[in-house]
């Protein structure tokens, strides 16, 4: 567990991190909005643009039947202040929004990550090219929705 | 201990195969209990690879069997599904893994 995590309890279908940063808004919001350094700590990002309505993508580790791409759509972008885009893999649709408060005079940062979502999909018909997984009629999704 | 990883990694595997997702969704469209046989007979393949498909479902967590005579039974483990779909412990070790990275690389740059 990472130190600086000072997270309280996730409840429900939600994710929420805090991290302490000894380095400036500014800073971490390039680290967060530049596609190269995106690639060097996250995941490699193809398509990134600060756009709200822009679609990216992650590369992630494959899986067979999954090729290991996470879709991703920009939905909001306040500069050094905030960053919010969806987040879509099999089965699950999430946000993940990114929030950084200058601390110490402007000298750190508390960056939050807040991921969102965390119940099965049971509006999108599995399948199709989107993931090129191609199972799972409207019933299993039902199953999966009633699952604890 | 299996970690989240692997067991997601044993559920997608054993659902790549267009056979065993067929008979998984069948079994999951039925809801309850269905014999080998009956399976057998809505597919174009033989029973032993279906009881094959039906062992590495098994193996994965996805159902459960049951032997009566020699009749062979499955059904869906309603819980199959679940390390699939537990996201949160997941993602809760990744973005972890990920800010600890992130704080190296802005140790790197500059300003």
């Amino acid at each position: 567990m990472n130190p600086n995590d000072k997270s309280a309890p996730s409840t429900g279908d939600s994710l929420s991190m805090e991290f302490e940063l000894p380095h400036a808004p500014e800073k971490v919001w390039r680290a967060l909005t530049d596609a190269a350094l995106l690639a060097e700590w996250l995941l490699p990002v193809f398509d990134f643009k600060l756009d709200p309505g822009a679609a990216f993508t992650f590369r992630t580790q494959a899986f067979p039947g999954w090729d290991g791409t996470v879709n991703c759509r920009m939905l909001e972008i306040e500069k050094h202040r905030k960053l919010s885009y969806t987040w879509s893999v099999p089965f699950l649709d999430t946000v993940v929004t990114f929030t950084l408060a200058p601390e110490r005079g402007g000298a750190g940062t508390r960056l939050t990550i807040v991921q969102s979502g965390f119940k099965p999909d049971q509006k999108r018909e599995f399948g199709g090219a989107r993931y090129g997984w191609t199972m799972m009629g409207g019933k299993l999704a039902d199953l999966l929705g009633r699952m604890p | 201990m299996v970690s989240i990883a692997e067991v997601q990694d044993r559920i997608f595997k054993a659902l790549a195969d267009p056979s065993r997702r067929a008979i998984f969704e069948a079994l999951a469209l039925r809801g309850g209990e269905a014999a080998v046989k009956d399976l057998t007979a809505r597919f174009d393949i033989s029973q032993p690879a279906v009881s094959q498909h039906l062992a590495a479902l098994k193996d994965a967590g996805l159902v459960r069997g049951r032997r009566e005579g020699r009749c062979a039974y499955y059904r869906l483990e309603p819980r199959g599904m679940k390390p699939l779909i537990d996201w949160i412990a997941h993602y809760r070790a990744f973005w972890t893994e990920h800010v600890d990275r992130l704080e190296q690389l802005l140790e790197r740059m500059d300003t």
